[in-house]
Parts: C-alpha cells; sequence; structure tokens
C-alpha cells in the first residue's frame, strides 16, 4: 500500500482476478493428476493376467491361425518391451492420439465421441433432477414443525440408502415392464432417459437433501432472515431469496463427489437400461482386456471429474466470498 | 410349477425331433405382403466387425446373412443348390471345382459380379491378415483360384474336402465386392458391400446397425419364398443385452423380432396372443464339457463315463431353461446333416453305474468330505469358466456339481477372465472346457476330435481339439469321410465316427444350440436360412 | 477444546440412575444392526436351510411358509442365503472400512505432521485418487487382481480411502496444535506416544460417526460390483450377486431380486440412523 494514494480497487474486479488464479493454480494440478492416472492405468492394465493378443482375437470363440496371432501382434505394438510401449504411449497421447481400440478397432477418441454424450446427458439430466426434487422437498419443508419435517427427514434418509443399481432394476420392472408407461431399454428418446435418470437421481438428491436441510434450518434461525420477515418479505421469498443462498453451499460442495458418484452410477445404470455410454463401455473394455479404450475412457472421466470439480469449486467460492481469505 | 410327467419330457422332446424338420414353426401365413416399412429387429450379442470374414462368430453371420450372398445353398435336408453360381463340377480326384457363375449378379458398389470376385473372396479368407478364425479355418486346404473366364472359377484344394461345397453355403464365407475387400481391414469391417438383399448403411456402435433395401437384387437363392427385391424398405438391428429387457420390448412392441428369446420367457411368449415364436436348432456339435484326456483323471475312460452317469443334466435343464432346451445325448446336433439318432440316450443319468465305474477304475476310498480318493489324491475336475459365460449356463453346471458330488466326484467351477481361459486351454491346465461349435456339416468332428487339431492352431496355443483325443483310426475315418463325394458313404462313415465319439465319452453333451425367434404381430415372413438356422429378413414384410 | 474439557472437570457431573431410551427410530437400526451381527456370527439361529443346497425341483418357489422369501433358479432358499449372506456383506464392509481406514491414517499422519511439502505431497497423491470416480477404481483394481472376495475388499477399501484420508488430515491438522499435545511434548513424552495416545484417539473421534456410516457405505459399494460380475462370484451369497443372478427372472420371479436389495437397504439405512444417533449423542444434542 502506497501512502501517497488510495488505490480504489474494484472488489468485484478483484474478485474475479482471484478466482482467475486459482483457476490456473488447480488447472495445472489437474494436468498432472491427469498424466498420473494415465500411468497409473496402463501400468494396472499391462499386469493383468492373460494375453491381450487373444482377446483381441475373439477370445474363447474364436480359432485363429498363427500368422493371424502373429499378423495382429505386430499391428498393436505388443511385441515391444514395456517401457518402449509405454513411452510410445505417452507420446501418441500428448499428440491427442489414445490409440485404437482391440475390441472395436476403431479410435478411442471415436468411440469416446459416439458414447460420451448419452452418458452426459444422463450424468446431467440426472443431477439436475437431484437438485429439483432436493429443491422442492427443502425449500418447502424446512423449519415447518417436527412433524413435516420429521417425515421430509425419513424420506431423505430412505432415498439416500437406496442402491442406485436396486432401484434401477425396481423402476425398471415396475414401470418399463410392468405399467408400459417407459421404455425399457434405448439411448434415443427422452421418455429412455426418465427411468435411469431417476435412478441415479433419488438417492443422489436423498444425500443432498438431508445436508441441505440441516444447513436451511441453521439458515432460517439466523438474525438476517428475521429481519427479511420484518420488512414483509413473504416466507416463500425469505426462503428463496434470503435463506437459499447461504444453505446452498453444503450442497454445492457435495455436488462434486456427487458427479463422480453420478459417473460411478451410470456404468451400472447403462447396463441395466441398455443404454449406450463410456460407462458401459468402461465395463466392457475392462472384461476385453480393451487397454487403450480403458485408458482413455478413464482419462477422459478423470479430466471431466477434475474439470467439474474446478467448477464447483469456483461456484463455491462466487456464491460465498467468505471463503476466499480462508483459502490457500 | 406343475410338471407331472417329468421324467417323459426330455424323452418326448428327443424323440419329437429326431428324424423330423429342424424348424417348430406356428406363424399363420397370413395375406399378401406389403412393400415398404421398416422392421425392428434386436439381438443380444454385437458383432464385433461386420465383414464375417474377419474372426466369425454368431453375431456377425446373422446379420451379415441380410447383405451377402453365398456362392451355393443348402436346404433343410443338407441338400446343396444353386445361388451366385449356377452350377459346378468335380473332379474325380476332389481337389478342383469348377464353378459356372450367373452372370446377371453385381454388388451394390457398381462392382460387377464374376470370377475375379471370387477368387478375391477366397484368397481374402485365406490371407492371415484378415485374421479370418472360421472362414479361414475352414478352407485350410484351400490353395488357388484360377480364373479360367469371367464367368468361370476353378478352384484348386490341397485334399479332397467333401464339405466344401456346404461350408460355402455358410454366411461366414459370403461374397463380397472386391473392390470394398480391397480397403483396409477396420473400413470393411465398417461397411461391408455385398450383393444382397439389403446393404449396410450405418453401424451405431452399443445401438444398432441400420440395413435399407438393394432395389436390384434379383439373384434370390431357390431356399427363398419370392424372387426381386426385398419387401421391407429398411432394418434396424438392434443390440440390448439384457434378456428381460429385450422381451419386454418385444411384448410393447417397441421391436418387431427378437433373437435369443430367453427360456424364461418362452411361457408368457406362447401365452401372448400377439406373439409367435420359431424355435430351431442349430446343426453342429451341440453345448457341452470337452474333458481333457491328456491328464488324469479323465485320462480313463471309465472315469469319463462315470462322470457323464453322475451327473443329472436333464434335471438341470428342467429347472435352469425351464424345460424348454432338450437334452443333447450324442456328438452331434439333431439339425446336423447325417445326423444319427442312435447315440442319444448314450449319456443318460445313471448314477448307480457311475459308482460302479469308479470302484472298477480304482476310486474305491472317500476322504472326509465324502470325495472319492485313490492313492490319496481326490477325484477331482476342473471347468473353466469365463467371465462372459452366461448365469444360466454357470448355474447348470453348479447343478452338475451338486449331483456329482453325490458320487463322490468334485467338480471345481473354476471363474477366471475370458484371457485367462483361452491361456489356460492353451496350456491345457483344465479337466472341462466348456464349448459348442455351430456349423452346417457333420465334418465338425474332424476339427474337434482329430489329432490335425490337437497342435497349436498358433503362438497363442489356441488348439481346437480340446480333447486331445488323438486316434489314428478316427482320424482316417473321418479324412475318408471328406474323400468320397456319395452321399450313402458319407453317412455311414459319419455314423461309424458318431459312435465312436459317444462310445469314447469325449464330452458331457447338455443342449443344443438354438436360434429363437419372438416374432411380433407387425412382422410377417421372417424365416431361418436352412444351412444354419440363421435369420433371413429377405422374405419379411412388416404391417404396421 | 481445552476450555471446554476444563470447563467440564470444573462443573459437578449429575451422575443418571437410568439410561434413557434412544427414539424410535434409533432403536429399530440398532436393533436390526445387532440381529445382523447374530446372524453373521451364528446364522443357525435365523435358519436350518442350507444355503447351497440345491434343489432343483423347487426352483422359482414363490415366498411361501416354507420358503419365507421363497427359492432362486437352483432350488436354493432365498431367506437362508440372505442370512448366510450376511456374513459375508459385514465381512467385507468392516474390512473394507478397515483398510481404508488404515490407507487414512497412513496419509492423513503423514500430510498432517509431515510438514508443508509431505503434506502438499500427500495432498495431490489425494488428488489423483480422488480424480477416479470410485467405481472406475474398483473397476481398474479388479481388472488387475481379479474377481473374489479378496480384491473385492481391497477394490472397495481403496475406493472409500480418500474421503477419509481427507478427513484425518483435517482433523490432525485441527488437533496436533492443542494443548494437551504441548504439554504432553513438553513433559518429554516420545513422539510415538504421543501419536497413538493422544492424537490420534482425539483426531479419530468425529470420525466414529462417519466409520459407522462407512460401513452401510462400503456394503453398498461391495455390492454394487458384486453386482456387476466383479466381486464375489456366484454360488457365493453375497447379496449384490443373489441381486444380479436374479435380475434376468424379474419378470417371473420377482423375489430373487427384491428381497437381497431390500436387505442392503435396511442395513445402509440402520447404519446412517445409527451413526446420526450416536453423533447426535456425543454432541450432547441429546440425554
Amino acid at each position: 500500500m502506497t501512502s501517497t494514494t488510495l488505490a480504489v480497487t474494484d472488489p468485484r474486479r478483484e474478485r474475479l482476478a482471484a478466482l482467475g488464479r486459482r483457476a490456473g493454480i488447480r488447472l495445472a494440478g489437474g494436468v498432472l493428476v491427469l498424466w498420473a492416472v494415465a500411468t497409473l492405468t496402463f501400468f494396472a492394465l499391462r499386469l493383468m493376467p492373460g494375453d491381450p493378443v487373444l482377446a483381441i482375437l475373439g477370445g474363447t470363440t474364436g480359432n485363429p491361425s498363427p500368422e493371424a496371432i502373429e499378423a495382429a501382434r505386430q499391428e498393436f505394438g505388443l511385441d515391444k518391451p514395456l517401457a518402449v510401449q509405454y513411452v510410445l504411449y505417452l507420446g501418441r497421447l500428448l499428440q491427442g492420439d489414445l490409440g485404437m481400440s482391440y475390441s472395436q478397432h476403431l479410435p478411442v477418441t471415436r468411440v469416446l465421441a459416439e458414447q460420451g454424450g448419452a452418458t452426459f446427458e444422463l450424468t446431467v439430466a440426472a443431477l439436475v433432477l437431484a437438485w429439483l426434487l432436493v429443491l422442492l422437498l427443502t425449500v418447502v419443508t424446512a423449519g415447518r414443525g417436527r412433524l413435516i419435517g420429521g417425515v421430509a427427514s425419513l424420506l431423505e434418509t430412505v432415498s439416500a440408502s437406496l442402491p442406485h443399481f436396486w432401484l434401477g432394476v425396481v423402476l425398471l420392472a415396475v414401470f418399463a415392464f410392468g405399467l408400459r408407461w417407459f421404455p425399457p431399454a434405448g439411448s434415443d428418446s427422452l421418455a429412455s432417459l426418465v427411468l435411469p435418470a431417476f435412478s441415479l437421481a433419488i438417492p443422489l438428491a436423498g444425500f443432498i437433501a438431508q445436508v441441505t436441510r440441516e444447513s436451511l434450518e441453521l439458515t432460517l434461525e439466523q438474525p438476517f432472515v428475521l429481519t427479511a420477515r420484518t420488512r414483509g418479505l413473504s416466507d416463500l421469498a425469505v426462503r428463496f431469496k434470503h435463506a437459499l443462498r447461504h444453505a446452498l453451499l453444503p450442497g454445492v460442495a457435495l455436488s462434486g463427489w456427487a458427479i463422480g458418484a453420478l459417473i460411478s452410477g451410470a456404468v451400472v445404470c447403462e447396463v441395466i437400461f441398455s443404454r449406450k455410454g463410456i460407462g458401459r463401455q468402461l465395463y466392457q473394455a475392462v472384461q476385453l482386456q480393451d487397454l487403450p479404450l480403458v485408458i482413455g475412457i478413464s482419462l477422459v472421466v478423470a479430466a471431466g471429474y477434475v474439470l467439474a470439480n474446478i467448477l464447483v469449486d469456483l461456484l463455491y467460492q462466487w456464491i460465498d466470498p467468505r471463503q476466499q481469505e480462508a483459502a490457500a | 410349477m406343475n410338471r407331472p410327467i417329468l421324467p417323459l419330457i426330455p424323452l418326448c422332446a428327443v424323440l419329437a425331433l429326431v428324424g423330423c424338420e429342424r424348424a417348430e414353426q406356428h406363424t399363420a401365413q397370413s395375406t399378401q405382403p406389403i412393400h415398404g416399412g421398416t422392421l425392428v429387429y434386436a439381438t443380444d450379442r454385437e458383432p464385433t466387425c461386420l465383414d464375417p470374414h474377419v474372426a466369425g462368430d454368431m453375431p456377425q453371420v446373422f446379420v451379415a446373412q441380410q447383405y451377402l450372398d453365398s456362392l451355393v445353398s443348402m436346404d433343410s435336408h443338407g441338400q446343396i443348390g444353386p445361388w451366385l453360381a449356377s452350377r459346378w463340377e468335380v473332379s474325380a480326384d476332389g481337389l478342383r471345382y469348377t464353378f459356372h457363375l450367373r452372370r446377371d449378379v453385381h454388388f451394390t458398389d457398381g462392382t460387377p459380379f464374376n470370377a475375379e470376385a471370387v477368387k478375391a473372396n477366397l484368397d481374402h479368407m485365406a490371407n492371415p491378415k484378415t485374421q479370418s478364425s472360421t472362414a479361414g479355418g475352414y478352407i485350410r486346404q484351400y490353395r488357388s483360384t484360377k480364373v479360367l473366364d469371367d464367368y468361370t472359377a476353378e478352384v484348386t484344394l490341397a485334399t479332397p474336402y467333401a464339405a466344401f461345397l456346404e461350408v460355402l453355403a455358410q454366411g461366414f464365407l459370403g461374397i463380397q465386392s472386391p473392390t470394398a475387400l480391397a480397403r483396409s481391414r477396420d473400413e470393411n469391417c465398417e461397411s461391408p458391400v455385398g450383393s444382397g438383399p439389403f446393404k449396410v448403411v450405418r453401424w451405431d456402435r452399443q445401438n444398432q446397425v441400420e440395413l435399407v433395401r438393394n432395389p436390384d437384387y434379383n439373384w434370390a437363392p431357390p431356399t427363398a419364398q419370392h424372387q426381386g427385391p426385398a419387401y421391407l424398405a429398411r432394418i434396424v438391428w438392434k443390440f440390448i443385452q439384457e434378456p428381460s429387457v429385450r422381451f419386454a420390448s418385444l411384448q410393447a412392441g417397441e421391436v418387431d423380432v427378437i433373437e435369443a428369446l430367453p427360456p424364461e420367457s418362452h411361457e408368457a411368449a406362447r401365452r401372448n396372443p400377439d406373439v409367435d415364436l420359431i424355435i430351431a436348432q442349430r446343426p453342429g456339435n451341440p453345448t457341452n464339457g470337452t474333458f481333457n484326456l491328456r491328464r488324469a483323471p479323465f485320462d480313463d475312460i471309465r472315469v469319463r463315463e462315470a462322470l457323464v452317469r453322475s451327473a443329472d443334466v436333464e434335471g438341470a435343464l428342467k429347472s435352469v431353461y425351464f424345460g424348454e432346451f432338450p437334452r443333447s445325448g450324442g456328438p452331434l446336433s439333431v439339425a446336423t446333416p447325417f445326423y444319427s439318432g442312435d447315440f442319444e440316450r448314450s449319456q443318460d443319468y445313471d448314477p448307480a453305474r457311475a459308482a460302479k465305474l469308479l470302484d472298477e477304475a480304482g476310486w474305491t476310498s472317500r476322504d472326509s468330505e465324502g470325495y472319492r480318493t485313490k492313492g490319496g489324491q481326490r477325484l477331482r475336475a476342473v471347468v473353466l469358466i469365463g467371465a462372459r459365460t452366461p448365469p444360466s449356463e454357470l448355474t447348470l453346471w453348479e447343478q452338475v456339481q451338486a449331483t456329482t458330488r453325490q458320487v463322490g466326484i468334485e467338480l471345481v467351477l473354476d471363474q477366471m477372465s475370458d484371457a485367462q481361459v483361452t491361456s489356460r486351454q492353451a496350456a491345457w491346465d483344465y479337466d472341462i472346457r466348456i464349448g459348442y461349435w455351430n456349423t452346417n456339416t457333420p465334418d465338425v468332428l474332424r476339427i474337434i476330435f482329430t489329432s490335425a487339431f490337437v497342435q497349436p492352431a498358433g503362438v497363442g496355443g489356441y488348439h481346437q481339439n480340446s480333447s486331445g483325443y488323438a486316434d489314428t483310426g478316427f482320424d482316417a475315418l473321418l479324412d475318408s469321410a471328406l474323400a468320397t463325394q456319395d452321399a450313402e458313404l458319407r453317412r455311414q462313415r459319419y455314423h461309424l465316427a458318431q459312435q465312436q465319439a459317444a462310445a469314447q465319452y469325449l464330452q458331457l453333451t447338455t443342449y443344443p444350440q438354438s436360434t429363437r425367434l419372438g416374432i411380433y404381430k407387425t412382422a410377417h415372413g421372417v424365416r431361418l436360412e436352412p444351412s444354419l438356422a440363421v435369420t433371413y429378413l429377405y422374405d419379411a414384410w412388416v404391417n404396421k | 477444546m481445552t476450555d471446554l474439557t476444563l470447563g467440564r472437570a470444573l462443573t459437578p457431573v449429575r451422575r443418571q440412575r437410568h439410561l434413557s431410551l434412544p427414539p424410535l427410530g434409533a432403536s429399530l437400526s440398532i436393533l436390526f444392526l445387532l440381529a445382523l451381527v447374530l446372524a453373521a456370527v451364528l446364522p443357525g439361529l435365523f435358519t436350518r436351510i442350507d444355503p447351497l443346497a440345491i434343489v432343483p425341483r423347487e426352483a422359482f418357489q414363490p415366498p411361501s411358509w416354507a420358503h419365507w422369501l421363497g427359492t432362486d433358479q437352483s432350488g436354493r432358499d432365498i431367506f437362508a442365503r440372505i442370512i448366510h449372506g450376511a456374513r459375508q456383506s459385514l465381512l467385507i464392509g468392516v474390512a473394507a472400512t478397515a483398510i481404508s481406514m488404515a490407507i487414512a491414517i497412513a496419509l492423513g499422519l503423514l500430510g498432517g505432521l509431515g510438514g508443508a511439502r509431505v503434506d502438499r505431497a500427500v495432498g495431490w497423491l489425494l488428488e489423483v485418487l480422488f480424480a477416479f470416480p470410485s467405481l472406475v477404481l474398483a473397476l481398474l483394481f479388479v481388472a488387475v487382481f481379479g474377481s473374489g472376495v479378496g480384491p473385492l475388499i481391497v477394490a472397495t477399501g481403496l475406493g472409500g480411502a480418500p474421503g477419509y484420508a481427507r478427513m484425518v488430515r483435517g482433523q490432525v491438522l485441527a488437533v496436533r496444535n492443542a494443548g494437551y499435545i504441548e504439554a504432553a511434548r513438553a513433559l518429554g513424552h516420545p513422539t510415538s506416544r504421543i501419536v497413538l495416545r493422544q492424537l490420534l484417539p482425539n483426531a479419530m473421534r468425529p470420525l466414529v460417526v462417519t466409520l459407522t456410516m462407512g460401513v452401510g457405505q462400503a456394503i453398498v459399494w461391495a455390492s454394487a460390483l458384486s453386482f456387476l460380475g466383479l466381486g464375489a462370484r456366484p454360488p457365493a451369497p453375497e447379496w449384490g450377486t443373489m441381486l444380479s443372478m436374479g435380475r434376468d427372472f424379474i419378470a417371473n420371479a420377482w423375489w430373487l431380486t427384491f428381497f437381497p436389495g431390500l436387505f442392503i437397504v435396511l442395513t445402509t439405512l440402520a447404519t446412517t440412523v445409527t451413526g446420526r444417533y450416536i453423533q447426535q449423542r456425543l454432541e450432547g444434542r441429546l440425554p
């Protein structure tokens, strides 16, 4: 601070600059994380028992000839020493070449492009749906007395305890097989998104709702809320405009973790509902020992998750500027 | 579950199938076919490549049957008829086949079909770069093709191969455009080009393959029910892995035809007036557990027979497959040409006989858990179970395990990844290997039981003969069956072969492979092509 | 924290003559968990039927007096399998949580006590582990080491470790500068003793609740892996495996899938409610 002038800084610009700095640091860290992820998965899959060449050539139902096996081995570079393969692999990664999938004989980037959309759709739909359920339930029922609060709390706890794979199967049986309200399979229509999104959203909503309800009830007891009420604001306005912003913070913090949970859940839901997606692809790729595809999907998932966490972190900062000073 | 005549059901099923037509079909033949429309077909497994020359498994041949034609056709009685080749001659020594081809055929990319195309296709299948497991394996005897003139091709083999025309009728050896074959293998896997009634438009991975009608099609085989272009304008070939979801889609009318109708849904399908069934056994070697004769305990034929006799497969099939799958007792399934029904009862459940055989073989003492021992060693057999083994298969073997235990044999169901199964198989480190072989020729016995196929097929060590059975007499018998074109002689020789294979107890055969279609009321004319019981949509039409 | 402890020492303690009962939900949950533990230790108390006994004739029986929850595709009694599966599930849940905690304590202590550089490295390692959604990490692990109960336990433990590690690290950082630690150091106690006797117990106390709920979560994770066929393989009576095997038959025999899942839900619910109750008692919000 110079002695001559009092620098008038725009607090908002300061905040954005600080956010930008933080984002930069996080992104750099993210790249390191991705490198570690690539290395981990590469060596993990090379350690897997069984010869990948035979996996490529059709597994137990194929009857490859000796020439075919040799040709495949050379084509996929499996005859070189491990360290060389790793270096070559890293080099290609840096150029954006994720290699060829062993099981599908397609570039991994193409598989990701074709399948990623469906998983992204499902994850976003589930997150949005979960938040809708959370807002609906907590805002309407928080602080209204023990009975309603108790019932809502019970509902949330039960929802959070539902394993998504079981919920998915039950929803499928009741609404798709039984009542026939929704199609049992498919990735194309909006109708086919409903049941998978719900089976992921309901347990997640249970989790987030518990945290948000606690936070909302605490916030509603704060003095500033009383002030708002005395100013004549309606109850709902108070809840939405004032209390919610503060109460959302723990929920937003959870959302970062939630995306990871949703991606994990997507693996199972895509299998149950026969949907396209990288979750199901990853599961199949692991079974087929398709190394490039597993690494490619893991990298994309890790990248997406790191990015999502950075965004959530920044969002958290933005909503609550108090955190900035306490930060790194 | 009402099963008043339990023991008679397998017997009835077997008797009903023996000596009969292979297909059991109760679709009402309806009115005039409608031109146009889209048929939605759902199957369980997605192929790895749309070109059936590459690798070669059942999902591939099912979809390829719609866009590829073969050189010859095979009817339901096993007779070879013309298709892309109108007639042919076989030289006296059985080494040269001269095909006279149709002149009016062209592929959907405009390339004309001629002798050059035949040469290109056969060379493609035999080329190791194609990595053709099935087609390449079937034409091991192939040496070369000579183009005599535009429409005459002379194929030369290394040894006589009476089954050559039979394998040529299979969709695995379908004829593709040589222009398309000249592209890279991966490109051709994406969008192969044939001369068939449909052509591939797009392959949307994990989801579906889209096919449209070939408007120029005019060379259907005599086994088809009409000539000219197909009725359907479009086919959507979907992949729905979950059996319950697949069946629910059919019941809701979301798909018109499903394949691999789950056995637990057969009853519901029958009761549903909107749904019809087509169930047909596939020819070849039925689903089985093959014994490894190269090591104890299955180097002793008495122990092999004892295991077979102590396994209550019929009981297991009734519960696991809801009684929908019959028992296969012999080494060939009913639908195979030159099949003989004399060996269906050779594997009947007989625990008393099993106990007697084991006593004779010296496994007389028992250990603390009730398993038999000899010289301190427990009577134990390891079964390899891969990750992609369907749960129902595993349940079947669990039940077999429970019944063999009563006689004192320990079955260990070793679960591992598919790659590990392959490597253990290559190392002969197993006692029982689960497998099957779908093919339209009894020559399959040569592939799975003769010494020529005991040797590793390649660097990986995989061997088609999983039993290790190497008997020179058997080898000679099967080679002689290939050396003659005379049907009666072949019948006799294959009868002897089946007899010997059954008597040696080389496998525990469980149930025949089958094609099971569920057809919604909107779809008509859906059939199975006769040689391999593969879905054939050329004569199909929809009414929506 | 030091002031509170001093304060409590100074005020007279009123001993209660009797223990007040926990509220209804917590009581039921604790009872359920106790019953589960009992079932794990002495399954014979709940059922006489052999969970592995294959009786093909009785396949797919709906719930009845003979078979309370019905039978599966091989005629095995589902209730018996669930009871015996309790042992598997609890074993997996507790063992996995133990592994998570072991890793978490190691990393947390390292980070909390090792100085700034080490802390950053540990933090970075945790970020890497965190970059994998737990199921992906577990999938990779099972892929390398094969499926089965052993790898399942380790995979689930690995999946939960980062979360606990962060908490432990935070707690260690918070506690290490506390008064009683300083006092102990001034008294000349060896570091290891301080860590074991003072630091860890105080750091871990708030995590007891998380652990209780964590066991429930671990059971769900393990079931999810078994559901995908990557954990306990059939015919093991593990709840996730049973759920998966019954999935194909949901139209004919819904009880194969429904009941194992129901038990997973009830267990998770019970651990959550119990955990919350313990937390509320510890915080003094309940008598």
